[in-house]
């Protein structure tokens, strides 16, 4: 018999072939130590010297061939395993999986605030952390001795007069509209610093998101639209606002924007101080003496801005009991979000 | 700041209750953030904001109560007495500067019996939280309560030569407050001295020496206008708080401040007795009222509303202010005394809403003109960490303020270059870090603390170094790993240490999928490896020595981390996304497992194999790594594979195999590999 034709009635058999069982019986039969390939490599030094070589070839070629053909065979018939095999598998056991890591909470309200506003139009720009006096404060509007500045107490740098750790977002809408002309829609994320004594409501340093809008006919209407569509889109479409007046040198009219609150409801609850309302951000149109501290033709352009800790909306989002826990870091608090 | 039910009802008929008062101070911008029951009365706790000093009293209060409800305003003018000159030694007033005390007024009232005071008197300051003395002292400060003006009452026979000189201290000179703390002065501070010493620091506390005590007969009242400016100065120099204080640096009613003396007058008389002595001032205590034009064309306009002339009128007049119409739209608004933070159009605008009610104002959206979007730092950092949190990593966020101990723990040289904070509150907040790593061990070290088995965590934040009169800030990654790496297969749990080849894999992972192209990693020291982009360096991996664990008390565990400056990676990161033809033509692949010298770095090595391949070597890569049983000690053993394409034809084995052939001599002739 000729290797070819010994070749197609193994095929042929290995295609009758329908469990792992018979597979392996039929590997004993073609590929044991007693089998067909082992017969005839045995019989090789029995053949014709001329012979030997080509035959020797043929063979080994053969059970190459048979080693590939066997080995696809188990595989079909493993995958097949619903039609012809009962499956072990415990669904009990563990998935095996590369398991992911996690956002800082902190990161992500402020993805999620962002992305609301995102939605709207405004883009998200950053400045830097260190900045002037003149932009954290005066071009601000805000006398630097004046109680007005209790509000914000600063960390100062030695070495380097004038410079500080911005203690809010703000000083980043006076370098925005020193280089930009309006319109203007931008939210700015940011750390911020302040020497606050440490305890479960203070830290000396948190997040801020500020926003500001700022073309020709923006107005105080306005304000109160996109901040309603932000806080609904954040908080819950079922939530009431109000906006109280309030004072802030570098917007007039000033507004302090409270939701109710979110855990009683409005009932009033020890999160809420009884009041049934959250102080949730600071609000105003834009103080005239900021568009002239920046160079803005008086008259043309109105606009708004707004202020939040990022670190006090993400606390009552999720109900976070101290602020410190933000940045000690431990991995079963990061790993909860 | 306190006021009773009660006592607003002295100076305006209130009809509503004492809860639906709060709640529309509430909402006209007097935050009241407690009522609470008073026996019969009720005290409403209200937040000031520090523009409004004229809300520190019942009176301004009332006001407001007035302007929102729409009942009339009740005050009180009291009249100048006859003064009965009594045989008294002259008293002589000097102020030193006006700038420092635009006005001064001394009222000498003769035989007073001081005592305690009567119940009424008593009860209406405790409920304000404020604690009796003497009829006298209690007096003083009904009125400071009542009418928003601090005055102070001096014991007349305490004062040396019957003088009042108001000026600045000298340096050195001493106080003992009524306090009885002694404070140093110094010639920033303005006080009310007598000939020889200072007696009181001007506007903020008066002096022990010369209080009024259940002795004191005769008394001087004073009623004076300090700066503002010099009194926060004084108080925040001094560390001082007081109730006057409070006012004075926020700005007291020049024009409210004989009023107040008079009634603290008439009330002395009525509850000490006493004879008025005499009455001295010095300066004035006239101020200007500008006239701010109204347009209310304008006020809708910025407010988004269509509120009527007459209604604004209405609000204004309400409010205290006297107005004229100019035209159909222009109100010429005379603002009072009491009034200064009033000096735009705006200013009027927000009066204006405030009592309209805010809540009246419907929102509307505005149509947002989106900007140029240009992908910016930010759209980068997202990147990043969506990147490593897929990688399993956790993000941290540390304090960018260190203490110099994390920074030498760490091994960095905390003695020159730092920028230092001239006012921390405490150690840990010295310096603004230059490195992200030392905050990063330590959070590593804390949970490891915690029994945390694996902690792989990573954190982008700014640090801050000085650049000649500037300070730069960089924005940086870091990457902090230790503890196994576990992970399931078929054969069960796999554990392995974390080394810096999974951090060098996770590197690698960022870098290309942020499209960076050409960076390479060199070893700079035994435990640092330099990550390079285009023969710069933009950050490291680092192996952590023992004495760095040994600092952060982490214990047989190995710590790698790495820094990456974003700020010099920016340049090489693209993101911009290219399609390229999938291959049209099969591959074929060909492994070689070999042992090799360990010493003989891989990267050569594959440099070498791709460069004899091309153009028929698509790729070569290691694919399995074993050093162990069957690998002689010295050799780690591999297996290297070569994927041959081209894009034109499928290739064949004839065409391949003498290429495979040569790469594998390559291999043990340039290389010393041992095929296997």
């Amino acid at each position: 018999m000729d290797i070819n034709s010994i070749q197609t009635q193994i095929e042929g058999d290995l295609a009758g072939v329908v469990s792992v069982q018979a597979l392996e019986e039929a590997r004993i039969k073609y590929l044991g130590r007693k089998g067909m390939i082992a017969e005839l490599t045995s019989s090789i030094p029995g053949l014709a010297a001329e012979q030997r070589g080509i035959f020797g070839q043929q063979v080994n070629a053969l059970k190459n061939k048979l080693l590939g053909l066997f080995e696809e065979k188990e595989k079909t018939l493993k995958t097949q395993s619903s039609v012809l095999k009962k499956s072990n598998l415990d669904v009990g056991m563990p998935g095996i999986v590369q398991e992911l890591g996690h956002i800082h909470p902190i990161t992500q309200i402020i993805d999620e605030i962002c992305t609301v506003f995102n939605r709207m139009g405004f883009s998200v720009v950053q400045g830097p952390e260190v900045e002037t006096e003149y932009n954290n404060f005066t071009g601000l509007n805000i006398p630097l001795e004046h109680p007005s500045r209790d509000a914000f107490d600063t960390f100062y740098l030695k070495d380097y007069s004038k410079l500080l750790l911005r203690s809010h977002t703000s000083p980043v809408q006076v370098r925005v509209m020193k280089t930009q002309k309006p319109p203007l829609a931008m939210v700015v994320p940011g750390r911020v610093y302040r020497p606050d004594a440490v305890d479960a409501s203070h830290l000396f340093m948190f997040h801020q998101i500020e926003g500001f809008l700022v073309d020709e006919n923006i107005r105080f209407s306005d304000l109160k639209g996109i901040l309603e569509l932000f806080a609904k889109n954040v908080f819950g479409r079922d939530i009431s606002m109000r906006f109280r007046p309030h004072f802030f040198p570098f917007t007039e009219p000033s507004v302090e924007v409270d939701i109710s609150c979110i855990i009683c409801k409005g009932r009033g609850c020890s999160v809420c101080g009884r009041k049934g309302w959250l102080e949730i951000l600071g609000a105003g149109m834009i103080h005239p003496n900021v568009f002239k501290q920046v160079g803005y033709a008086p008259g043309i352009y109105t606009g708004f801005a707004f202020g939040m800790g990022v670190e006090r909306i993400t606390m009552l989002k999720y109900g976070i009991n101290d602020i410190r826990l933000f940045f000690e870091n431990d991995l079963r608090f990061l790993r909860q979000f | 700041m306190k006021v009773t039910y009660s006592w607003l009802k002295k100076f305006v008929d209130i009809i509503i209750s004492p809860q639906e008062l709060a709640e529309k101070l509430t909402m006209s911008g007097l935050e009241v953030v407690s009522l609470e029951k008073r026996g019969e009365n009720f005290v409403l706790e209200i937040e000031i904001t520090s523009n409004r000093p004229d809300w520190l009293s019942v009176l301004g209060i009332a006001r407001e109560v007035s302007a929102i409800t729409g009942s009339k305003l009740k005050t009180i003018n009291f009249q100048e007495p006859k003064i009965k000159r009594k045989n008294l030694r002259p008293l002589k007033i000097s102020v030193a500067n006006k700038q420092d005390c635009s006005f001064y007024s001394a009222r000498i009232i003769s035989d007073v019996r001081v005592s305690p005071s009567p119940e009424w008197l008593k009860d209406r300051l405790e409920s304000l939280g404020c604690r009796s003395v003497n009829n006298i002292v209690d007096i003083t400060n009904y009125c400071l309560f009542e009418l928003g003006q601090p005055l102070h009452a001096f014991d007349l026979d305490k004062l040396s030569q019957n003088e009042i000189r108001v000026r600045r201290a000298n340096a050195n000179e001493k106080i003992i407050t009524i306090d009885g703390a002694t404070k140093l002065l110094g010639p920033e501070i303005l006080v009310i001295a007598d000939a020889h010493h200072p007696i009181a620091i001007a506007g903020i506390m008066g002096g022990k020496e010369t209080e009024v005590t259940f002795k004191t007969r005769n008394i001087l009242l004073e009623s004076a206008v300090f700066n503002p400016l010099l009194v926060r100065l004084a108080k925040q120099r001094l560390g001082l708080q007081s109730e006057s204080a409070y006012r004075f640096e926020r700005g007291v009613d020049s024009e409210a401040v004989r009023n107040a003396s008079l009634a603290a007058q008439e009330l002395i008389l009525k509850l000490a007795s006493g004879t008025p002595s005499g009455f001295r001032r010095l300066g004035v205590s006239k101020v200007t009222h500008p006239v701010i034009n109204l347009d209310v064309a304008y006020l809708n306009k910025l407010l988004g509303t269509a509120i009527p002339v007459f209604k604004v009128k209405q609000i204004l007049n309400r409010l205290g202010f006297h107005l004229k119409t100019k035209s159909r739209n222009i109100l010429a608004v005379k603002v009072p005394g009491f009034r200064q933070d009033l000096k735009l159009p705006v200013d009027l605008v927000e009066e204006v809403a405030r009592i309209y009610g805010y809540a009246q104002i419907s929102p509307t959206l505005p149509a947002v003109k989106p900007g140029r979007k240009v992908l910016d730092k930010r759209d980068v950092i997202g990147n990043i960490k969506n990147i490593l949190w897929g990688l399993g990593l956790d993000e941290v966020i540390t304090y960018s303020l260190v203490d110099r101990g994390l920074l030498n723990k760490s091994g960095i040289n905390t003695d020159a270059g730092l920028i230092e904070i001239l006012n921390p509150l405490s150690k840990e907040q010295e310096v603004l870090r230059p490195a992200l790593y030392p905050s990063l061990i330590r959070a590593l070290a804390y949970n490891l603390d915690q029994q945390q088995e694996r902690v792989s965590i990573f954190e982008v934040a700014n640090v801050f170094s000085g650049r000649l009169n500037a300070v730069a800030e960089d924005s940086l990654l870091g990457i902090a790993l230790c503890g196994d790496s576990a992970f399931f297969t078929k054969q069960g749990l796999v554990r392995e240490e974390i080394t810096l080849l999974h951090l060098k894999g996770i590197l690698e992972t960022l870098l290309n999928r942020l499209g960076v192209k050409g960076f390479d990693f060199l070893r700079q020291e035994d435990n640092k490896i330099n990550i390079i982009i285009n023969q710069k360096q933009v950050g490291f991996m680092l192996d952590l020595a023992p004495q760095t664990l040994g600092a952060f008390d982490i214990k047989n565990r190995q710590v790698v981390l790495a820094q990456v400056n974003l700020e010099q990676l920016s340049g090489s990161i693209n993101l911009e996304k290219k399609f390229l033809n999938i291959p049209k033509y099969p591959a074929i692949t060909r492994n070689i497992s070999f042992a090799i010298n360990e010493d003989i770095p891989v990267k050569g090595l594959l440099m070498a194999v791709e460069a004899k391949g091309a153009p028929l070597l698509a790729q070569a890569k290691i694919v399995d790594y074993y050093q162990g049983k069957q690998i002689p000690v010295g050799f780690k053993g591999l297996t290297l594979s070569c994927i041959y394409r081209v894009d034109d034809r499928t290739l064949t084995e004839g065409e391949i195999a003498p290429l495979h052939q040569d790469i594998c001599s390559l291999l043990e002739e340039r290389f010393g590999v041992k095929l296997r």
